[in-house]
């Protein structure tokens, strides 16, 4: 809907223009950052813990390296995770299974930071279809995902797309609280920006992830704040709401996942 | 029954008025000699008794008291010629007048007139915070893409502020854009804006008069918490058959007016469309899109017999975008008003009004086999009943009730969208009863007092859950035709004016005001998706209160005016999203349980300097403010800038009158960023940059101006044919102000971030042709 609008909106304002600006942004960075995931697939899970830096600084993200990270799960495992690099800590023997729920809990510069994370059934993702329809003589292409939402009202899922080797990828959340238990009808859209824009032959990759509702929640407020916003500016940005206490950026993930991959033809 | 009326409001509110001795009125209806239109709040004074006076209501009636003897009535207008008329009152008399344009008697130069009324009528009146606006006076500013438009051009005046560049919506003292009451012919206008606000639904060809108040409204208005927005529709030339219309770059309007009878009855209608799609369509790319938006204002009346009028008066309007079968948008707004005058004395004045009104849009893509949709409404039907008694000479009295019944469907999905969780329509009933008085007191100082009695009643049919914070406590099943919560508020209103001297007033008020219908946007700008919804269990009714004073003062006979107003209000029960709301259809989410509320406040000075004839006329209005929100649950509890809080907000607007073919009209805005929230710092995600975010609207965007100039070119009149062209330019300097700043990788410089701007409308030329046979 956004995107369409700011299409039409983009199609009046013939005379519109971009500039980069200088902005005194305030600094209020330095805050943890933590990025955790479980998955159906064999292990060994990582679990990431970095800080935040200035908006002028370079994309170089301190690592915290002495954290004490500890995974343990409602069957009784508990599992200590091992500092690796770049601010990854590795399980060394958690088996994961979907239905199961796990805990997360880190000490890291004298405070504790805790989560927890079910992990839903695994939902099989049969087939992508491609899909296109031409805008202003354009063809945009969009990616149907073939999978049956199991008949229970609840399912979360996070599709994340991306192109070729392109490291941007694009975020989309579903729910089933439109078009419950049965055979899913809705597209992914693909970037809409010229410079990212999919055309014949490019390789789009899908991952399909089954989340927990904490989870759908954080992928809504961080798609919400990224991407191109609308006239006039999108939504108040904030903060994603965290399923992580004490104030910390990120999230822990339990999530099934299956990855699969379309040629536009 | 009338007596009763009368009794019943002496006893209960007025014990101050007497009766002193046997007095005869006089009293009717005043016109526009050329086109028969009722004309609004003309002033009426009687030159035997300089204290006494009154203004016609916005029907065009009005009605004096006076001891038996010989009088001579003036009757003054402000771009007419004053008229004296002699009336010997040893009855009641009725007297109906009709008053000459000043152009029309062949006056040369023509006045822009600023405001209507009477030339010091800033000075006499209690009413505080007003602007009335003289469509015809608006004609000639210059304005983007060349179509005049009231909504844009209240924005230059004190106190209210634009809500992005191009757009219709406004803020009025703090408030926000939804806080706005805008009635057109009575019937309230949900959504003002056509094509995401660059144009506003108010087509000034089909316009006759439009006041805005600011927060200080008498009684008779309410429901909304900032301003009240009085929009009137032309009754029609009921003396001659006319056409006029207006052929612009992107948009054309056609107006056919004239009598049904002569002198008692006459039609309106004017239609407006614009053809920005049709250079799409020229385009090979672009020849399956739709992007343009129509209007229609109709208008009829039928005088009975003397006493009695009907009105019936509509507008339909629709906005329509989208490309081939994949997407496809419309969204409109439908009021109609059924309007009875009765003069049932000569004291008391009776309007009775039927309306309707309705919002709606929908949303439809489609792709393959599916084809999803999104649709919502807004549905009101409306009666009020008012009453002006003109009850003596120093009290103008105006009581009656109001009774709304709201259908509100929330945004839905459709198509083969099927939701688990349906949203059923809701259902509520507004009702209130008023009385105001509009009281001389003394020769100097005058008084308009009032109280107000709102209800909002929630009506059953739907299940209403109860959330304290976002978490569910409780729900209320109502079943169909069960009455639920009700809302009392009871809003005193009081403004008073002392004259000074012959020059100058002060003026102070106290109102409060509330609200029961309330605009959720999350987008800054407002969209057509934006939700209504009504006050529930979990949403309270908005409430504010708000002092103010002020001081005017008039030079060089009149000619110049000078207002000053100082205001505080205070704002509760105000409502906004979570950070991260889920709003999305397919969260599914009750969107009550998205809501936070809390508190704000709004302060400021304004001050306009007006020169109302001559050759140059125009103003310069300068608004000093601090608005701020307290919502629990944002920002930490703390205060936060609103982000239409612009610290200074300056304009200047002027017409020059070269000789009585040419006129240059300019403008000129300056204010203060809008309060935006931008990162505070970045992190990375899954290999992504994300950026972090700290306290809400503690940043600017950078300072807002520009300057528009128009030239107006009026050739002589051909026989009947009257033409003018219009030549402007918006954004004459071609300031590139942002209209959106986005933060983003630095595609250039990678593993950096940069700030992009994004800018509008520079050096947009515009031709207008219009034409009046």
């Amino acid at each position: 809907m956004k995107q369409f609008l700011f299409i039409i909106a983009s199609l009046l304002l013939f005379a519109s223009c971009t500039k980069e600006i200088h902005l005194d942004l305030d600094n209020k960075s330095g805050n943890i950052v933590i990025e955790g995931n479980v998955t159906n697939q064999p292990g060994p899970y990582y679990v990431r813990i970095t800080k935040s830096v200035a908006f002028t600084e370079t994309n170089q993200y301190p690592p915290i390296t002495n954290a004490i990270v500890i995974i343990s799960d409602n069957t009784g495992q508990i599992d200590t995770l091992r500092y690796v690099a770049d601010g990854n800590y590795k399980t060394t023997r958690l088996v994961s299974m979907p239905g199961r729920t796990y805990n997360l809990r880190i000490l890291a510069q004298g405070l504790i930071y805790t989560a927890k994370s079910t992990m839903p059934q695994t939902v099989a993702l049969d087939s992508l279809v491609q899909r296109s329809f031409s805008i202003g003589g354009k063809v945009n292409y969009n990616i149907l995902p073939i999978f049956t939402d199991p008949a229970p009202l609840g399912n979360r899922y996070l599709f994340i797309l991306s192109v070729n080797a392109r490291k941007d990828k694009t975020l989309q959340a579903f729910s089933d609280n439109i078009n419950n238990g049965v055979v899913n009808q809705r597209e992914l859209m693909t970037p809409s920006d010229d410079d990212k824009k999919v055309n014949i032959n490019d390789m789009v990759h899908i991952e399909m992830q089954c989340i927990d509702q904490d989870i759908y929640s954080y992928y809504t407020g961080l798609i919400q704040i990224s991407g191109s916003s609308g006239p006039g500016g999108s939504v108040t940005p904030a903060n994603p709401p965290s399923n992580i206490s004490n104030g910390a950026l990120g999230y822990f993930s339990a999530h099934t996942s299956v990855i699969r991959n379309i040629v536009i033809k | 029954m009338n007596k009763v009326i009368k009794s019943l409001v002496i006893l209960l509110m007025f014990p101050s008025l007497v009766f002193a001795q046997v007095k005869y009125t006089v009293s009717g209806t005043i016109k526009d000699k050329k086109n028969g239109e009722l004309l609004i709040g003309v002033t009426v004074k009687i030159a035997e008794k300089p204290g006494i006076g009154t203004s016609a209501n916005e029907y065009g009636f009005y009605s004096i008291a006076l001891p038996k003897g010989n009088y001579t009535i003036i009757v003054s207008y402000v771009g007419y010629e004053e008229q004296r008329q002699a009336v010997q009152l040893d009855k009641n008399v009725k007297l109906d007048l009709s008053l000459e344009q000043t152009s029309d008697k062949g006056t040369n130069l023509k006045e822009v007139v600023v405001s209507s009324g009477k030339k010091d009528k800033n000075l006499s009146t209690a009413q505080m915070g007003t602007e009335t606006l003289n469509i015809k006076s608006i004609e000639k500013l210059p304005v983007l893409f060349g179509e005049k438009d009231v909504l844009k051009t209240i924005q230059l005046l004190p106190g209210v502020k634009s809500s992005g560049e191009g757009s219709s919506g406004f803020s009025v003292r703090g408030g926000a854009t939804d806080q706005n009451l805008i009635l057109l012919d009575e019937a309230p206008v949900y959504n003002a804006s056509h094509l995401l606000g660059f144009f506003s639904t108010f087509n000034s060809d089909a316009l006759k008069d439009a006041s805005l108040i600011k927060g200080n409204s008498p009684s008779q208005y309410g429901g909304r918490l900032s301003s009240v927005m009085d929009i009137k529709m032309k009754d029609g030339n009921n003396q001659d058959y006319n056409v006029t219309g207006g052929i612009g770059l992107i948009s054309s309007r056609l107006s056919v007016e004239g009598p049904i009878q002569k002198d008692k009855s006459s039609f309106i209608i004017s239609g407006r469309r614009t053809y920005a799609d049709l250079f799409l369509k020229a385009s090979d790319s672009f020849k399956d899109s739709k992007l343009y938006f129509y209007d229609l204002n109709a208008k009829a009346n039928y005088q009975i017999n003397e006493n009695n009028r009907i009105y019936l008066s509509g507008y339909f309007g629709r906005d329509v975008l989208g490309f081939g079968n994949t997407f496809g948008t419309d969204w409109g707004n439908t009021t109609a008003t059924l309007r009875w005058n009765s003069i049932i004395n000569s004291q008391l004045f009776s309007n009775t009004s039927f309306i309707y009104s309705n919002y709606d849009y929908k949303l439809n893509f489609k792709s393959g086999g599916s084809d999803f949709g999104l649709n919502s409404k807004i549905q009101d039907w409306n009666l009020k009943q008012d009453f002006s008694w003109f009850a003596g000479n120093k009290h103008a009295v105006r009581f009656g009730l109001q009774s709304i019944y709201h259908t509100i469907t929330p945004s839905r999905a459709s198509g083969t969208a099927t939701s688990s969780f349906p949203k059923d329509s809701k259902y509520s009933w507004e009702n209130a009863v008023y009385i105001n008085d509009d009281y001389k007191a003394t020769d100097r100082l005058t008084v308009n007092y009032g109280l107000r009695l709102s209800g909002f009643t929630i009506l059953g049919g739907n299940t209403y859950n109860i959330y304290n914070n976002g978490v569910l406590t409780d729900s209320v099943a109502l079943g169909k035709g069960a009455f639920g919560k009700t809302y009392l508020n009871l809003e005193p209103r009081i403004t008073a004016n002392y004259r000074i001297n012959e020059y100058s007033s002060l003026k102070a008020g106290y109102s409060r005001n509330t609200q029961n219908l309330h605009l959720l946007s999350n987008s800054s700008s407002g969209s057509p998706t934006d939700q209504w919804i009504g006050s529930s269990y979990t949403v309270k009714p908005e409430i504010a209160d708000q002092i103010s004073i002020g001081y005017s003062r008039n030079f060089a006979d009149n000619n110049y005016e000078v207002n000053v107003e100082g205001y505080y209000k205070n704002m509760l029960n105000q409502i906004d999203y979570k950070n991260g709301a889920e709003i999305t259809f397919d969260a599914g989410k009750d969107i009550e349980s998205e809501l936070l509320f809390g508190k704000g406040r709004a302060y400021g000075l304004e001050l306009i300097a007006k020169k109302k004839s001559g050759r140059l006329t125009g103003w310069i209005s300068y608004t000093l403010s601090k608005t701020e929100r307290k919502i629990d649950g944002i920002n930490n509890n703390q205060w936060y800038n609103a982000r239409l809080d612009k610290t200074h907000d300056i304009s200047v607007v002027a017409t020059y009158q070269f000789n009585p073919k040419w006129s240059l009209s300019g403008l000129f805005l300056y204010s203060t960023g809008n309060a935006v929230t931008f990162p505070t710092g970045k992190y990375e995600l899954n290999g992504q940059t994300i950026f972090q975010y700290s306290n809400r609207n503690a940043d600017r965007m950078p300072a807002y101006h520009r300057m528009d100039l128009s030239a107006t070119y009026e050739p002589n009149k051909l026989k009947r044919l009257h033409g003018s062209w219009t030549f402007g330019v918006y954004n004459v300097y071609g300031r590139q102000n942002a209209y959106t700043i986005t933060f983003e990788d630095n595609t250039d410089k990678p593993g950096t971030t940069r700030a992009i701007q994004t800018s509008l409308f520079r050096w947009v030329p515009n031709i207008t042709y219009n034409f009046k046979f």
